[in-house]
């Protein structure tokens, strides 16, 4: 089963969660292998910057998703169909508009992980 | 599932070109590399890279991925190699049933294999690939026509699915709330933890279960979480405790003996809910720094990154305009500035000067940058600092700016755009939160945003963030309207009466008289000061400032002991402390700890310019400086004076000045004037009982103590009847008798003691209703009774005749006669005789009431002259007292009486005669030694003294009432007198009556009880 590079430290400042599916990773891996679930939309592989500007330190809540497929937290969280790894419950930001406006274009609801809209 | 992609493995192939191409490239980039590994050593290149993969660290370059494809590469030949080798004679079953063991540990590695076998194929030597293809080829064909398309379809789609990870939010249009747990899910177990701990915790259960994700014992927990907000628990996500109690064991830090708990359904997904408060910063809003060398400052917001990690600031700077030391190396200097903020010596909040800034730190420290200087990497503009800030260094919630600090912030350098036009309403916006709890029914509130803005009602309900109103005034009247707690705020307008709930200026209360938005201004009335609150912080209240008068122990006008020489009377109290107003007119703030005792000036007296003692509660004026007017509040040590008068703005109408410097605006005098009965007053009269007596003394008095002290009386009743004794102290019916015989002191019911005349008549004790003064100053010497003298009665008749007459020829030697000693209280003493006898005795009984009356008020001078030691026939007049009975006894002429009183009568004779003559002058429970004295000044009845301590409280609430009823002050002439109660109250009264017109002056004393009702 594919699985995130875990970050080696929990206390670590600088991890940081993904804004569009709220995997945390630190920096280097996301510079080193982008984001295993969204990486082909948001292209951070290599680019500290748009690692900067897709990612943030700004969460709250660590889930260790283990197994994806069957946890009710992954599905809750839709990050079920995600690889394994850690995620942030909630994480506040929005992403840069170049992804959204990709999404929309795709017909992909987004939606933030600020729990901001709740259906 | 190995033979399967094996078998598919061309249209994966062509389904990925870019993975084909690139895993192609890195064939050709490897080609030359050897090709003889065996299968061991690559297996054990995979595990090396696995962990070198974990424990890489940030700064690991680009050099390890380069090694990382290399021997990748290799592996990738080295197999080929040997497959295409293997395939020409074997079957392909066999191959991959060797693989079959790796399968499972490496999908990826498998999978690559696959992808690159092609291209490494294209680059092998022809024959072997050519066999290779041709056994391809034949299987697959061969397999296509055994396989269902559809099912080919699926795997495709598997397969595209793991590789390319094309993101689909495939799950994003489903609403949340069908993803709400059921059944069928595995559980949430709570399990405590090391506060601190939690994400540790959940990282290392990750880890746990990688671990043993193929050992013998794989963790079957699910996913396990953590929340900042829940501090000492995290959750584990599992089908039963006993999966949880074996995924936690061994992990340090993690209590599952404290209990594996099972979160309900229901409870789940509000796990993942939780929200912290909403940390949202805009620009504008305030926010406190955390940490550093502005720790605790309040900020302003600026302006926000786009990932809100960081805000822009502006504050104000603490530059430090005193450094240290200048002259310093700059590492040594820069470390000391360091040791300094941290010590928190910070300089203080300062607005950037360019000019100071440069003088102290010159020239070249500080560039200008557009409107902006920049100094030691801080930008300064308009004189604040302007600075980033991660938002985790600043304190969002509950920043409470003040008002101080808001307007120091709006005023900014200069001091130009006061007037706290834009900033209030952040402030409010911050404070509105707290404005919702304000909030209650019956409150005026307005709404002063969204679409019902305008409109103003009173409160009706509230229930959480929505409010209630029912609208006054405008064409919604009668429907309700539902608003936002936060879109209305308290309104008031200039007049009403409010009270301010909480601040600084809590209990404070006032009228309004200016409201400017969420600013009212109100004109305290305990200071008369305008103060500016936040409309939210008021309530309208009817109450005046109550709940400031006292702190403590200590009451507003109370005289407190500051010190050994000083005291002060409160004349202002704040919410924990006092204004106190001292003996020199300084005023001080006090706290209640600082004062040492409350002084009692009830007893103390001083003598005013006139040589008129001073009493607490006199009114009086100054006969020189500002002529002010007031009432006495306190007198200190016989000199000072404190007095109140709440027309005088300053100090709470409160004020100090010299008693000698004071004139008593009450007919002080006329207590003096024994008028008619100067005779009795004559010494001549009393037997030659003291010749030189009228020197008098001081010892005389504290008050009006009860007369009955010290008057000789024999027991009548009772086993000690027939006993000779002194009054030695009363108390109500009470009184403590001094036997002669055995020098004994028996407390005995007043009512079995008659007093014992010198000429060994005897009388009841009651009967004049007061007793002699207790005269020791009196005559300075131990007779306390002045010997009967029967004629002296008649003397004194006869001087009643006309007594103005005689009176007003005297009234030259006054001042003259006056003893020396103006505190002496020589003066006083004959008064209570005189004073009572003409007022409600005299009055009544004399023949000729009206001359009685006239001349003792009246004639305020005369008496004097005649009792003062001038006239050496002071015999009669001591005389004239015990002769009470004579007239006490004889009230033959009630007409009469209420004549004498000049028109008032009739109400008295009502109500004062209520408790008929007999009622209290043979009253039992007489009780002598608490008086309250009634000023009729101008005709103005007003509750004077009161002077007993043990009924105080009640005697006060009485006279509270008494007040009342006799507002608006009656006057005297007034037919139906208006009444004032004073119920169950067996006090002796004093009234002193000024009637414009001097002849119907009078004052009298009443000892009545119970007194059921004063009127005048």
């Amino acid at each position: 089963m594919a699985s995130a590079a875990i970050p080696p430290q929990a206390r670590a400042r600088q991890l940081r969660a993904c804004l569009l599916c709220s995997i945390i990773q630190t920096p280097v891996d996301f510079r080193r292998n982008g984001c295993p679930n969204c990486e082909e939309l948001m292209q951070m592989k290599g680019s500290p910057d748009r690692i900067q500007v897709c990612t943030t330190t700004y969460f709250d809540g660590i889930t260790a998703v283990i197994d994806p497929e069957h946890s009710w937290v992954a599905r809750w969280q839709r990050t079920s169909k995600y690889v394994r790894g850690m995620y942030a419950v909630r994480v506040k930001g929005r992403i840069p508009e170049d992804v959204e406006a990709e999404l929309e274009s795709r017909g992909i609801k987004y939606r933030p992980r600020d729990q901001t809209d709740q259906d | 599932m190995s033979d399967m992609e094996e078998d598919t493995l061309p249209l994966g192939q062509s389904s990925d070109p870019l993975q084909f191409d690139d895993d192609e490239e890195e064939v050709e980039q490897r080609h030359g590399s050897d090709k003889k590994k065996g299968k061991q050593p690559r297996r054990r290149d995979e595990e090396d890279e696995d962990e070198e993969d974990d424990e890489e660290e940030d700064d690991e370059d680009e050099e390890d991925d380069e090694d990382e494809g290399t021997s990748r590469g290799r592996k990738r030949q080295k197999r080929r190699h040997k497959r295409s080798a293997v395939n020409r004679f074997l079957d392909v079953e066999a191959e991959v049933n060797e693989d079959e063991e790796e399968e499972e540990e490496d999908e990826e590695y498998g999978r690559d294999e696959f992808i690159a076998e092609p291209g490494g194929e294209g680059e092998d030597e022809e024959t072997s690939r050519r066999t290779v293809h041709h056994a391809r080829l034949d299987r697959r064909e061969r397999e296509l026509n055994d396989q269902d398309l559809a099912r080919i379809a699926q795997d495709v789609s598997q397969r595209y699915k793991r590789t390319a990870v094309r993101y689909t939010g495939d799950m994003n249009e489903m609403p949340q709330r069908l993803l709400m747990p059921s059944v069928n899910d595995a559980n949430l177990w709570q399990v405590r933890c090391k506060p601190g701990r939690e994400r540790d915790i959940v990282f290392s259960l990750m880890r746990k279960a990688i671990d043993l994700e193929y050992s013998n014992h794989p963790l079957s927990i699910l996913s396990a979480f953590q929340r900042d907000s829940l501090a000492g628990m995290i959750y584990v996500e599992a089908r039963s405790q006993k999966q949880v109690a074996e995924a936690c064991n061994g992990l340090v830090g993690v209590y599952p003996g404290r209990g594996i708990n099972l979160v309900p359904i229901e409870e789940m997904a509000s796990l993942l809910l939780i929200k912290k408060q909403d940390l949202t910063v805009t620009p504008g809003s305030w926010v406190r720094i955390k940490r550093g060398k502005y720790q605790g400052d309040l900020a302003q917001v600026m302006d926000i990154t786009e990932n809100g990690e960081e805000v822009g600031l502006k504050f104000i700077p603490r530059i430090d305009l005193n450094p240290k030391d200048e002259v310093a190396p700059d590492g040594k200097k820069r470390k000391k500035t360091g040791l300094v903020a941290s010590m928190g010596a910070r300089p203080p909040q300062r607005f950037f000067n360019h000019e100071e800034v440069v003088k102290v730190y010159g020239r070249k420290t500080v560039t200008k940058r557009a409107q902006s200087y920049v100094f030691q990497n801080d930008t300064y503009k308009d004189g604040f600092i302007e600075k980033d800030y991660k938002v985790n260094a600043l304190v969002l919630e509950n920043v409470n700016p003040t008002l101080d600090e808001i307007t120091r912030f709006s005023k900014g350098q200069d001091g130009a755009d006061s007037e706290m036009n834009v900033d209030l309403s952040i402030i409010a916006e911050a404070s509105r939160k707290a404005a919702i709890a304000v909030l209650q029914p019956g409150d005026h509130v307005e709404v002063f945003e969204g679409e019902q803005s305008g409109v103003h009602g009173v409160v009706d309900s509230i229930s959480q963030d929505i409010v209630t109103v029912t609208p006054v005034g405008v064409d919604l009247e009668g429907q309700k309207v539902q608003v936002p707690a936060r879109s209305v705020r308290k309104r008031f307008k200039a007049g009403d009466h409010v009270k301010v709930m909480a601040g600084k200026n809590a209990d404070e209360t006032g009228l309004v008289v200016a409201v400017a938005g969420n600013v009212v201004t109100f004109l305290s009335d305990m200071s008369m000061q305008e103060v500016s609150v936040f409309s939210k912080d008021l309530r309208e209240a009817a109450e005046v400032g109550a709940g400031t008068n006292t702190v403590g122990n200590y009451e507003l006008h109370d005289l407190v002991q500051l010190d050994h020489q000083t005291v002060g009377v409160i004349f202002k109290t704040e919410r924990d402390s006092f204004r106190v107003l001292d003996q020199n007119g300084q005023t001080r703030l006090v706290q209640p700890h600082q004062i040492s005792m409350r002084r009692d000036s009830n007893r103390a007296i001083a003598t005013d310019a006139e040589g008129h003692e001073l009493r607490v509660g006199d009114n009086v004026k100054e006969n020189d400086g500002e002529g002010r007017k007031g009432r006495v509040l306190h007198v200190q040590g016989s000199f000072f004076a404190f007095l109140h008068n709440r027309e005088i703005a300053e100090n709470g109408g409160v004020f100090v000045t010299r008693a000698r410097s004071l004139v008593s605006l009450a007919p002080k005098g006329s207590l003096l004037k024994p008028g008619s009965d100067l005779s009795k007053m004559n010494p001549a009269l009393s037997g030659g009982a003291m010749p030189g007596g009228m020197a008098g003394s001081g010892g005389m008095g504290r008050g009006p103590r009860d007369r009955l002290i010290g008057v000789a009386v024999s027991v009548i009743k009772g086993p000690h009847k027939g006993y000779f004794g002194t009054i030695k102290d009363t108390n109500g019916p009470i009184a403590r008798v001094e036997l002669q015989t055995g020098n004994k002191v028996i407390t005995i019911d007043k009512e079995k003691l008659h007093r014992r005349n010198p000429d060994g008549s005897h009388e009841p004790l009651e009967a004049r209703g007061m007793g002699p003064p207790r005269n020791g100053g009196y005559g300075g010497g131990g007779q306390m009774r002045p010997p009967p003298v029967p004629s002296s009665w008649g003397s004194s008749g006869g001087s009643t005749n006309n007594p103005y007459a005689d009176n007003s020829g005297k009234t030259p030697s006054w001042n003259s006669s006056r003893t020396p000693n103006p505190y002496a209280d020589g003066g006083r003493t004959p008064s209570w005789n005189s004073r009572q006898t003409p007022a409600w005795d005299a009055a009544s009984r004399t023949p000729n009431p009206y001359a009685n009356t006239g001349g003792f008020g009246g004639a305020t001078p005369a008496p004097n002259s005649s009792w003062g030691g001038a006239t050496p026939k002071t015999g009669g007049w001591g005389g004239a007292t015990p002769r009470a009975t004579g007239w006490g006894g004889a009230t033959p002429k009630p007409p009469a009486a209420s004549t004498s009183w000049g028109g008032a009568t009739p109400g008295r004779s009502n109500d004062w005669g209520a408790s008929s003559p007999q009622s209290w002058e043979s009253s039992a429970d007489w009780v002598g030694f608490l008086f309250d004295l009634f000023t009729l000044s101008g005709s103005y009845l007003e509750l004077h003294r009161h002077q007993h301590r043990r009924h105080s409280a009640r005697l006060r609430q009485d006279s509270v009432h008494l007040h009342r009823c006799l507002h608006p002050p009656p006057r005297l002439d007034t037919a139906q007198p208006p009444r004032g109660h004073l119920l169950g109250c067996p006090w002796a009264l004093t009234c002193s009556l000024r009637h414009p017109r001097p002849s119907l002056q009078c004052s009298t004393t009443r000892t009545a009880s119970p007194v059921r009702a004063l009127s005048i």
